[in-house]
């Protein structure tokens, strides 16, 4: 019996030496990587997916964009607006060739187009715009939208808008699918093999148009939790990680082996104020509260420096976006304007304050306000809820203060869609209930504008009048990571909508 | 007498108000130190604060529910028990039988899915698993002591069913009942601490030990005492609710696969 | 016996029915939340559009009644098919039979690591009480059933993976990655296994027929061999139902610690997507083995013990 138990002691040893020893001979010359979102609905382009496809250097949409999320040439070389202004006429690049061997034509991009403005829900980059698109030839298409659309290219450069080889939508049509982008792209990365929401296998697309894939394989692994995509770093189990928790910021950077990025994203932490009802429909008590609060200190010590302190909705990430910080936290003139509201010791201020858990930063964020408007004389009750729960009370107005985490820029490089939708008296997402009509027009304005110059200026305009009326507390801008551990290539996207993955490369 | 100091201590660190949620920035992840015992976590809330004050939530949470799941399920096996032919006992033993052979973080799940992750979910999935194998024991002993000598009298001088249910069956099933109370009391702590680890559960910032640890995880490189001290407030707890107390007979293992065992539940 | 099993085996389709029922239409009755939470789950935009959210529910049928949805849900599961995932949008069950495959392997392994290394190690305790082996099992074995899965799987990872490097820290699909995941879902049933098997040893070991065998001049390592262990593994097996029971709940866990993409795992994602197909057949599939299980233990606990058949 004890001779038994032995046995089966050396055995599981052995096991353990063995699997051991499996993980860390080298597994193959590619790269594998730990990508932080998983495709949500099956890389279909009505999802997100196509961002990620993008993301991957597997798909290509027909407009580029460079750093700075201005639009540059992709599977179209030129663009150029037509007669009345709601018409585009897009030249295609020659010689590009899908991942399955078809060449890109007009014919290509309307089938790829017409697809996805066909399903029920369009992605929203082109929903909602009456777009039609048709073939000038076999060389050029021509897109057009029911009122003039000043900045169609920019939507255009959405991965929604991607163009996948005829061959998916004629599968996808016949089985009742979706368009898969196995083998179907025209990327610099072949989309080999998908697994589920678990990886893909990328290998080099070798007829692509531009710059050759850094590496002949890329191994995706898609892991939602931060803690696991570091330990799977740090373990060596992949040699690119994004979205890295924040507390294992300085170890990473400290590491010789590990190459540790940090750079802005275009998402902006805020304190949304309820001002359709007392206490905060009273422009002094919400100058209180964004007084009260010491937004450096949330972001470099409760975050521990993984977010930049937020002056105004919009951050680094945008040419547009502010880059001085914010004033400190000054609990007097809190107070004072608290005093002026009619709010003291003898009338006490309580709110509640609500946020959800799937960011684990909001829950944190939570409690250190609690904490700092305090001593300003506003006590706080926190509750951590389901956001679904909460939505139709935020929508509905029945709520103080919530914590919110929402991007400034969604599919394309361009934020007047949440200008519009949150800020503006009839906004589908107005938290705040601001509601500015002089605002409206300024949104509605933009509506005429191409020129991206003039664009900026008014954003950074809405951006200011919301700042002045202290709509709502922007807290902080959260940082994006990523490190390589014996990878080299990584090139910081702070829009997160330009192709990562064809530059990474083994190191040895 | 020794014997409840434990006990009393408890319910004296329960009531007292810990510092479990004043802030300081400045000592964000300070390792154990004579200050803070236990180290502060990333508001530079004292741990130690926070684990005496997450006794109230723990161990009270789960109290709160194994009392609901234990007079729900006495209630009904005591029902089920006496009137053994009826067709709304024979329909709860049957939903008994399927909630014992449920998991009861899975049931948290499904409740999860319904209602939202939250408190009061968490505690709904833990008395939904909970209280089956009560009734279930309850049902068992019940029929044993029906046929007894004093139950019998009883019902022939003329008492009535609830009266002889109270008077007589109750405190004759009391015994081994509240002996299989106290072997769940630990495996209920752990399933809503397991549920509130998964976010089903407490949220952030009530200092309730498996939420603490899920928040912990996150930090557990640069500051592994929030995972430690929770962790090990659990399983010293757990250890301390006589989970791993069992008599050398077995029979405490055998109480906590409850019903499940019915081979050996002599009446002594 | 048999027709135990035939009345307890009757009763698992209105189960499942009922389950499914109450699943299916308790969601859609508590309010609109669905579709807003499936916008999110797939765009990640939480701006509201009443116009998408109309189109949507068309798509995903759920602006048809509750009852001609469920119908239909049941027709097509009654045929094989169990629907589309709201969020994924491939076919429910080749999904869920994937994920229950992973768990199934993650919790047979762990089963059999449990009784492996339980069995012996109880038997061995038994044989020699108070001996070091007793004394092992008893504090390990302590530690081990109060120690949840969340506890060890990251401290596993920590020591193992992280510390030495000797294994992967997640995934699944290679057997070094299984390692971990197993070892923290065997933890648990490998004590309970050995202190049960402690305990039925124990218990044996003072019946007549042990000590007519030792008297016989049988050694005492022959006797526990041929009379005792054979009888206290009958215990074991019969509780093999609780165990899995038990493991199914550890192995939700350990699938989120260790990103196994099992069936809790699948599970706990849908929950949070509101992906309903997937959360029905998820979870009818998670009852039924539960059902099955227990129905397998009463079963095994029949044919042990003839005294439980009147």
């Amino acid at each position: 019996m004890i001779r038994s138990v032995r046995s089966l002691v050396l055995a599981l040893a052995a096991l353990l030496i063995l699997a051991g020893c499996g993980t860390t001979a080298p597994a193959d010359q590619g790269v594998r990587v730990a990508l932080q979102f998983p495709p949500r609905a099956g890389y279909a382009f009505d999802a997100d997916d196509g961002g990620l496809l993008t993301k991957l250097g597997v798909a290509e949409p027909l407009v580029g964009l460079d750093p700075q999320g201005s639009a540059v040439p992709g599977l179209a070389t030129s663009w150029a607006r037509e007669g009345d202004g709601r018409t585009w006429r897009f030249v295609l690049r020659e010689g590009v060739v899908f991942h399955d061997g078809a060449r890109l034509d007009s014919g290509a991009v309307v089938t790829a187009l017409t697809s996805v403005l066909s399903r029920p829900t369009p992605p929203r980059s082109i929903a909602d715009l009456g777009m039609r698109v048709e073939a000038d030839g076999p060389g050029a298409v021509r897109v057009s939208t029911d009122a003039p659309d000043p900045v169609l290219p920019l939507r255009l450069s959405s991965g929604t808008t991607s163009v996948l080889s005829p061959a998916a939508y004629a599968a996808a049509s016949s089985s009742g699918g979706q368009p898969s982008p196995q083998d179907t792209g025209t990327g610099p990365l072949r989309m080999t093999e998908i697994r589920g929401t678990q990886g893909a296998t990328l290998l080099r697309h070798d007829g692509y148009w531009g710059p050759r894939a850094a590496s002949s394989q890329v191994t995706v692994d898609y892991v939602t939790e931060p803690q696991t995509r570091e330990l799977a770093l740090r373990s060596g189990d992949v040699g690119f990680a994004e979205g890295l928790p924040e507390t294992s910021r300085a170890s990473l950077q400290a590491d010789p082996d590990v190459t540790f990025s940090e750079y802005p994203s275009a998402r902006t932490v805020l304190l949304q104020l309820n001002g359709s009802a007392a206490p905060f429909d009273d422009v002094r008590v919400r100058r209180a509260v964004t007084a009260a609060l010491d937004r450096t200190a949330l972001a470099d010590q409760v975050l521990g420096g993984s977010a930049a302190p937020a002056a105004d909705l919009f951050g680094p990430a945008v040419p547009y976006g502010m880059t001085t910080p914010p004033p400190d936290g000054d609990v007097p003139a809190a107070q004072a304007l608290l005093a002026e509201a009619g709010y003291g010791p003898a009338n006490p201020l309580r709110v509640r304050l609500w946020t959800f858990p799937n960011r684990p930063e909001l829950p944190v964020l939570a409690s250190a306000i609690a904490a700092q408007l305090e001593p300003a004389g506003i006590a706080v009750d926190i509750t951590v809820g389901d956001y679904a729960a909460q939505e139709p009370e935020l929508l509905a107005g029945r709520y103080d203060m919530f914590i919110n985490s929402r991007s400034y820029l969604s599919d394309f490089p361009d934020p007047a869609g949440v200008l519009d939708s949150d800020y503006t008296c009839d906004g589908s997402y107005n938290i705040d209930r601001f509601c500015d009509p002089a605002f409206d027009a300024t949104v509605a304005g933009l509506g005429a504008l191409s020129d991206p110059a003039q664009r900026a200026e008014v954003f950074r305009a809405a951006a200011a009048t919301l700042t002045a009326n202290a709509v709502n507390v922007p807290l902080v801008h959260p940082q994006n990571t990523a490190a390589q551990r014996g990878v080299t290539g990584f090139t910081p996207d702070p829009l997160d909508l330009r192709p990562v993955l064809p530059t990474l490369a083994p190191t040895d | 007498m020794r014997r409840a100091v434990p006990v009393v201590l408890l319910v004296v660190v329960a009531v007292i108000d810990w510092p479990a949620e004043v802030v300081d920035f400045g000592d964000r992840l300070a390792p154990p130190s004579p200050a803070h015992l236990l180290g502060t976590d990333v508001l530079g809330r004292d741990v130690l604060a926070r684990v005496l004050g997450g006794v109230r939530w723990s161990l009270g949470l789960g109290l709160l529910a194994l009392v609901v799941a234990t007079a729900v399920g006495t209630a009904s096996g005591l029902a089920s028990g006496w009137w053994p032919g009826h067709p709304l006992g024979r329909g709860v033993q049957a939903v008994v039988d399927v909630l014992v052979a449920l998991p009861a973080l899975l049931v948290g799940l499904v409740v999860a899915a319904v209602l939202g992750p939250g408190l009061a979910p968490a505690l709904l999935a833990v008395v939904l698993t909970g209280w089956a194998p009560f009734a279930r024991q309850a049902h068992r002993l019940t029929v044993a002591v029906r046929s007894e000598g004093w139950v019998l009298a009883a019902t022939a001088l003329g008492a009535g069913s609830g009266r002889v249910l109270g008077r007589h069956v109750l405190p004759a099933v009391a015994s081994p009942l509240l002996a299989a109370v106290a072997a769940r009391f630990a495996g209920t702590v752990l399933t809503l601490a397991g549920l509130s680890f998964l976010g089903l559960g407490v949220q952030p910032p009530t200092p309730e030990w498996g939420a603490m640890l899920a928040e912990g995880r996150t930090y557990v490189f640069v500051a592994p005492w929030l995972v430690a001290a929770p962790a090990a407030a659990l399983v010293i707890s757990t250890l301390a609710l006589g989970w791993g107390t069992a008599q050398p007979s077995g029979s405490g293992a055998r109480r906590y696969l409850g019903g499940s065992w019915p081979w050996r539940w002599r009446t002594k | 016996m048999l027709g135990v099993a035939l009345r307890r085996l009757a009763w698992i389709p209105p189960v499942l029915l009922v389950t499914s029922v109450a699943v299916f239409a308790l969601p859609r009755l508590l309010g609109g939340e669905v579709t807003r939470s499936v916008i999110r789950a797939r765009s990640a935009s939480s701006t509201p559009d009443p116009a998408v959210e109309e189109r949507l529910n068309r798509e995903l049928g759920l602006d048809r009644p509750v009852v001609t949805q469920y119908l239909d849900w049941l027709g097509g599961a009654l045929r094989g098919d169990l629907g589309t995932s709201f969020t994924t949008r491939s076919p429910v069950g080749p999904a869920v039979l994937e994920a229950a495959g992973v768990s199934a392997v993650l919790a047979a392994l762990a089963l059999a690591l449990a009784l492996a290394v339980g069995v012996p190690l109880g038997a061995l305790a038994a044989g020699r009480p108070e001996g070091a082996a007793d004394r092992a099992t008893r504090w390990g074995g302590a530690v081990a059933l109060a120690v949840p899965e969340f506890v060890l799987g990251p401290v596993l990872v920590l020591v193992v993976a992280v510390g030495l490097g000797w294994l992967p820290a997640l995934g699944w699909g290679s057997p070094a990655q299984a390692v971990l995941p197993v070892l923290t879902l065997a933890a648990f049933p490998a004590a309970l296994a050995a202190r049960l098997v402690r305990a039925e040893t124990a218990e044996v070991l003072g019946h007549a027929s042990v000590r007519t065998a030792r008297a016989k001049g049988l050694s005492p390592r022959r006797t526990l061999l041929v009379h005792v262990v054979p009888r206290a593994l009958t215990s074991v097996t019969a509780g093999a139902g609780p165990f899995l029971g038990g493991t199914l709940g550890g192995a939700v866990v350990v699938e989120v610690v260790f990103a196994v993409p099992g069936l809790g795992r699948l599970l706990a994602e849908a929950v949070e997507d509101r992906d309903l197909p997937v959360i029905q057949a998820g979870l009818v599939v998670v009852v039924a083995v539960a059902l099955l299980a227990a129905l397998a233990t009463e079963l095994a606990q029949l044919a042990a013990d003839p005294r439980l058949r009147s």
